[in-house]
């Protein structure tokens, strides 16, 4: 993988020439070719095989959610005020400790409060930019300013996929997210590894419909192209470009029933629905992209990333005008997610399956107009849960106001590190080479955040 | 390390500086240089702990702001010398008292337990404290005698001089060569002198037919048609070839391929690439001046200047030669398409260093936005070479498409009569001043001891008033480009943070290419010294860099195999003769690229087989020597005007503006960003002339690895994917082409057999072969019933048969490669 234009493909090309002999030669050269998505082993054992990333859009609030702050309470109580000479707004939600960890969740998230003991929250993230574009690419990509791949393409690049019928890194999203499709952007890695935006539909994924009016017609072009294409590579020796571009017209056709098999949840019991709060049909939600989420992880895809909700304010996170538009979103996501924490668990899927929930900033603590929060990346709250991470626990502190970390940072890079560390690799040593630099997803800083590993 | 030596006045570590935390991410390669002896020679136990725990730390985390290359030291202190930690800073009281921790204020600092917390930013892991808390219980032993010195030039530049592409540009002597098959051309001889040296047996010459499309696709991205392969087969003569390059360097579609390859390197968008992504409803002059440039064979050197101070050279012209006038304006557009940050205009900093970033790499080959934070780590590029190019920039006053906060398009260049211009100007001062009026009053800058309901009804006056101007909109023509601005020298940005300054450094040159500052009293930007420093004869790179992208478009590899970096850390050429035997030539035909590509087609080697030879691929299994041609899959816009092309609806006219909103009408925020839709995407015309988003990719040209809007993209990269396959199999452009072009072929033969055989011969470029006329007849009749049995009228069944045919052509590799 280098920019000098050598390939392992290329030099299989040349390597095994001089034979003719179908089809085994195009299955050698496949095996061979340095198929950017063949399973990789990563640095080392990694206990997560695979990720499911939740991403809440518009910065989800840490002091009415994860992180519990009695101060900030009495602070808003009294009236007091944050340096800025802003009052301190209380959380709008009650706190309780939940689970035998007795992990403070507040009653935004009662569903995801009953898996206490599956999270390990991290109390003290921190971003590099206030404002959602930016602070959006930051936690996909590491970067805040320049588009660069995505951790899903990152991990799919590492890892390579389980099931070749599917996309390696599938992104579920009702609406474009900020910064648009370069969250799930693979930027400079190989084009392989950008995520496929999988929607519920006649089209879940874009050209998947067969236009042709039945399956016969379609088998016939493929059934000619193929014929077209091994002649065509008879007469050029061993190009395994070639060979590849014919097997994949057999994956895409693969695709075609691979990808509505792994969105029909007709087959999914009423207990499983009941589970996620999804209504037996319904393809709306969190609660579809969660069980769809789970569907695919279990054929084999590497990264599933799930944004809940758009750019576009007040129906997402962006409460600057009222806080108590949080509630509405939360209910989207909370029993879904609990749901499908539940589910792996009983399927015992969850420890190889690394759950990670975040968002792209916190909330202010003190108020915007009178019951807002303006957009906060000093402090906020992500949790992660199985794959690897101890269950029940929190990581970091933020001050008695929510309002800085004061114990254990865990700056984005260092949020990164972590995921890239559960999956096995060492998060310096998983470059890639683009213009005269090695570049990661880490960019040169994070640390792996070895006390939440379990 | 090549081009670098750096003069190590300290110690070898001083290297690792400039990565925080975690030097890994591109010092792995860092050599370390030179070992300096005096420091190296007193290697006991305790200064090797300070050596490997103690030493790197204070360089990559404290230098930058408390050691004499600081440009301010902060505080007083200096922590490059023993004598600078013991004494300590202003505060008067020693950073670091030998054995005891509690008393050195530098560890009770990275401790952060005091009002004094260093570094900035994040705090130092815990191990590195605990190495700072033994090392000084050891006593704080600590090799570095005395006080620094003046700070030394971090690079040796006599010694970078040596790197083979700062070297002047030779006219090397082709060698002579014993096949006369291959003395013919100075370029033959070259390549054939490699191949003779690796004893590698070059293959036969390519058929005539395989000839001429490789070299329409190469000059026009379209495939040629059906007479014009006839025409050249019939054509015996010995220059048939000749006759065949130069018909495609005229035709108006060299041009639109090769502009594209520009376009590339330069990330050309219409789109501003802020968190809203504005529309740039002018930018598409920018992409037809480069299209034109390319047509009218425009000599490099002016192409060059043009794009980086054509709104100056416009001054040299005439007032009547309005037309040329507005071309050099509109040439800047390079410059104004420079990415855009955020809601507002406080990035700017990163727009410029985009604008350098790739001016570094388009024009010169070096990655000089390296060199923002810290002098670069393997190029003799020193930050402040960085700065004085930043002053240019920062003297420069491009045009503003609008953002969140200021939506109002500024700075725009008028390119009518002066009455147009002077309705325009007026139109964007008093919009702007409207804008941050309300702007200030939203951010409480203007509205101290306002009441909540004053402010609100201030607010919505001026909203009112922008509102009425807007009706007013002079719809007059412009230039989305620069213009000068209020000249001034940069200030180092530390770290490459703009909030903390450093020295002035005055606008110039990058000093290993000369390093030439402003005349005394230049009252400009600096940007006409600059077109004249890139494009100056005694420069080697821009010449070079070009050429070598030339070769590389026509032989799917450049000579250098890293066309944008030059440098250190890129490839070597694997032909340095030829490579300036080209710029040479380059040079002496005035900078000509119709020349080039003659010169380099005109070949032996340019028309080899694409074939196969086994001892061959393991000699040279990536064929560096050329011993074949690479076959190649067509490019994204390749594919898709070949589609129209053979389909025979491939509009031909130039691309105009794109149908974006109206101007007044462009109010986009992050939250509801412009999204250019289906219908704005549409065209017959060429892929050149689609959108070019920054959010979001045109999506067949994302499927087939289409340029990157946001980033020089030096070359493309293929990949083979599922999702190709299913735009391939599926998608509406594919089936809409199949149709069409089953209606061209439908209507000019009548027989089964004809139809397949002029359908070979419009997508392959050859005639069918029986056997493949009798599987194409058995084709049409098994779809002709699918169709029917799949409730497909009966008389509509035979085209809908024979666009199933024509889609088989159209996603067969053979359609999609070229030999």
């Amino acid at each position: 993988m280098t920019e000098q234009g050598f390939t392992r493909r290329q030099m299989v090309r040349s390597l095994v020439g001089g034979s003719a002999v179908f089809p085994a030669i195009v299955q050698q050269l496949l095996a061979d070719s340095g198929d950017a998505l063949a399973p990789k082993a990563p640095h080392f054992p990694g206990k997560a095989k695979r990720v499911i990333f939740m991403y809440m859009s518009g910065g989800a609030s840490h002091v009415d959610t994860f992180d519990y702050k009695p101060k900030l309470a009495e602070a808003g109580k009294k009236g007091e005020k944050a340096p800025n000479g802003r009052a301190f707004l209380p959380a709008q939600w009650e706190f309780k400790p939940r689970g035998k960890s007795g992990l403070y969740v507040s009653e935004l998230f009662p569903h995801v409060g009953e898996c206490a003991d599956e999270l390990c929250v991290i109390r003290s993230m921190k971003g590099d930019h206030m404002d959602h574009f930016q602070a959006t690419l930051g936690i996909h990509t590491g970067s805040v300013s320049f588009p660069r791949p995505s951790i899903g393409s990152w991990v799919s690049y590492g890892l390579g996929t389980e099931n070749r019928n599917l996309p390696s890194f599938i992104v579920l999203a009702p609406k474009l997210p900020y910064a648009g499709s370069q969250v799930w952007s693979s930027d400079f890695l190989p084009a392989i590894h950008t995520g496929t935006l999988v929607e519920p539909g006649s089209e879940p994924v874009l050209n998947l419909r067969r236009r042709t009016p039945s399956d016969d017609v379609q088998r016939l072009e493929l059934s000619l192209l193929e014929r077209f294409n091994r002649k065509h590579l008879q007469q050029r020796t061993g190009d395994s470009d070639l060979a590849a571009r014919l097997k994949s017209f057999e994956t895409a056709f693969g695709m075609q029933t691979a990808t509505p098999e792994a969105l029909d949840l007709s087959k999914e019991t009423d207990a499983t629905h009941k589970l996620y709060g999804l209504e037996r049909g319904s393809t709306q939600g969190f609660a579809w992209q969660c069980l769809v989420a789970r569907r695919l992880i279990e054929r084999g895809v590497r990264f599933v990333e799930l944004i809940d909700t758009g750019s576009f304010g007040p129906a997402n996170w962006d409460a600057h005008e009222n806080i108590k538009s949080h509630e509405p979103l939360a209910k989207n996501v909370d029993q879904a997610a609990a749901g499908l924490i539940k589910d792996l668990r009983s399927r015992g899927l969850l420890d190889e399956t690394l759950v990670v929930w975040t968002t792209e900033f916190g909330r202010s603590p003190y108020a915007e107009g009178t019951i807002g929060r303006g957009h906060y990346n000093r402090a906020f709250s992500s949790w992660l849960a199985g794959g690897g991470v101890k269950g029940g626990v929190a990581y970091g502190q933020t001050d008695d106001y929510g309002a800085e970390v004061a114990e254990d940072l865990c700056h984005v890079h260092d949020f990164h590190a972590t995921i890239l560390h559960l999956l096995g690799f060492d998060h310096t040593r998983l470059t890639f080479r683009h213009g005269g630099r090695d570049f990661r997803l880490t960019d040169v800083a994070g640390n792996v955040v070895h006390k939440i590993l379990a | 390390m090549g081009a670098l030596q750096r003069r190590t006045a300290g110690h070898p570590l001083l290297a690792v500086m400039c990565c925080r935390l975690n030097p890994s991410w591109l010092c792995g390669g860092v050599v370390l240089l030179a070992l300096a002896g005096a420091a190296a020679a007193q290697n006991d136990d305790d200064f090797e702990f300070f050596e490997r725990k103690i030493r790197p730390v204070l360089v990559q985390q404290c230098y930058v702001c408390h050691s004499a290359k600081a440009s301010v030291v902060q505080g007083g202190l200096l922590v490059d010398t023993r004598e600078g930690l013991r004494k300590g800073g202003s505060s008067g009281r020693p950073a670091v008292v030998p054995k005891d921790p509690a008393a050195s204020r530098l560890l009770t600092a990275i401790k952060q337990e005091s009002n004094l917390k260093m570094p900035p930013g994040a705090p130092l892991p815990a191990e590195v404290i605990t190495d700072f808390e033994d090392w000084i219980r050891m006593g704080a032993p600590d090799p570095r005698e005395g006080s620094a010195g003046p700070a030394p030039s971090p690079y040796n530049f006599e010694e970078a001089h040596k790197f083979w592409s700062f070297q002047p540009i030779r006219d090397p002597q082709p060698p002579r060569v014993q096949d006369p098959l291959w003395g013919k051309t100075a370029i033959d001889r070259f390549v054939k002198a490699k191949l003779d040296e690796k004893k590698l047996t070059p293959l036969g010459l390519a058929s005539k037919r395989v000839l001429i499309r490789r070299a329409t696709y190469d000059l026009t991205g379209v495939p040629p048609t059906a007479q014009q392969i006839d025409a050249f087969l019939q054509d015996a003569s010995p220059n048939a070839f000749e006759r065949l390059v130069d018909r495609l360097l005229a035709s108006q579609q060299y041009g639109e391929r090769w502009a594209r390859h520009w376009l590339d390197v330069v990330r050309y968008a219409d789109t501003s690439g802020c968190n809203s992504d504005f529309p740039i409803p002018d930018m598409y002059r920018y992409r037809n001046w480069v299209i034109r440039a390319f047509n009218e064979d425009k000599p490099y050197d002016q192409f060059l200047r043009e794009q980086i101070a054509g709104d100056i050279l416009a001054e040299e012209l005439s007032e009547k030669n309005l037309e040329e006038r507005q071309a050099r304006i509109i040439a800047t557009g390079y410059l104004a398409n420079s990415r855009r940050f955020g809601s507002r205009k406080n990035e700017f900093h990163l727009t410029i260093e985009d604008t350098i970033d790739n001016l570094g790499k388009a024009m010169l080959g070096l990655s000089v936005a390296c060199a923002r934070c810290h002098d670069h780590k393997f190029d003799p590029i020193p930050n402040r070479d960085y700065y004085a190019l930043y002053g240019i920039f920062q003297s420069t006053r491009y045009a503003f498409p609008g953002t969140e906060v200021f939506q109002s398009p500024r700075d725009l260049t008028p390119l009518g009569d002066v009455k147009e211009a002077a309705r325009l100007r007026q139109y964007q001062e008093e919009a702007s001043k409207l804008e941050e009026q309300k702007e200030d009053l939203v951010a409480g800058r203007a509205s101290k001891g306002l009441s909540r309901e004053e402010r609100r009804k201030q607010q919505s006056a001026l909203a009112d008033r922008l509102a009425l101007l807007e009706t007013r909109f002079p719809d007059v023509p412009k230039a989305y480009a620069v213009t000068e601005g209020t000249p001034s020298d940069a200030q180092i940005h530390r770290t490459g943070n703009p909030r903390s300054l450093g020295d002035d450094v005055p606008r110039g040159w990058l000093t290993i290419l000369g390093g030439r500052g402003l005349p005394p009293g230049e009252k400009g930007s600096g940007r006409r010294q600059l077109a004249e420093w890139v494009t100056d004869p005694s420069n080697p790179l821009a010449a070079r860099v070009m050429v070598n992208r030339i070769w590389q478009h026509h032989f799917g590899k450049g000579i250098v195999q890293t066309p944008n970096d030059f440098g250190a850390r890129g490839g070597r050429p694997t032909h340095p003769e030829l490579l300036d035997y080209l710029a040479s030539r380059f040079r002496e035909s005035g900078y000509s690229l119709k020349a080039m590509h003659k010169l380099i087609m005109l070949t032996r080697v340019y028309r080899l087989a694409s074939g196969h030879d086994p001892n061959n691929a393991v000699a040279d299994p990536r064929n560096d020597h050329l011993w074949r041609f690479d076959r190649r899959r067509l490019d994204a816009e390749e594919i898709r005007d070949s589609m129209l092309a053979v389909a025979g609806t491939l509009d031909r006219t130039m691309g105009g503006r794109h149908p974006f909103p109206p101007d007044t009408k462009i109010k986009y925020s992050q939250h509801r960003p412009y999204i250019a839709g289906p219908e704005v995407f549409e065209t017959k015309r060429r892929g050149i002339y689609l959108v070019q988003q920054r959010i979001k990719k045109q999506p067949f040209l994302a499927t087939f690895d289409g340029a990157d809007t946001n980033a020089s993209t030096a070359k493309r990269t293929p990949s083979v994917t599922a999702l190709q396959a299913l735009a391939l199999m599926n998608s509406s452009f594919v089936h809409e082409r199949s149709d069409e072009m089953a209606v061209r072929v439908g209507m000019a033969h009548s027989t089964a057999a004809a139809r397949i055989h002029y359908a070979f011969r419009l997508a392959l470029a050859r005639p069918a072969t029986p056997a493949e006329i009798q599987q194409g007849v058995r084709h049409l009749a098994a779809a002709r019933r699918a169709y029917r049995d799949a409730g497909t009228p009966a008389e509509e069944a035979p085209r809908a048969a024979l666009a199933s045919y024509m889609r088989v052509l159209l996603a067969s590799n053979e359609f999609l490669y070229v030999d």
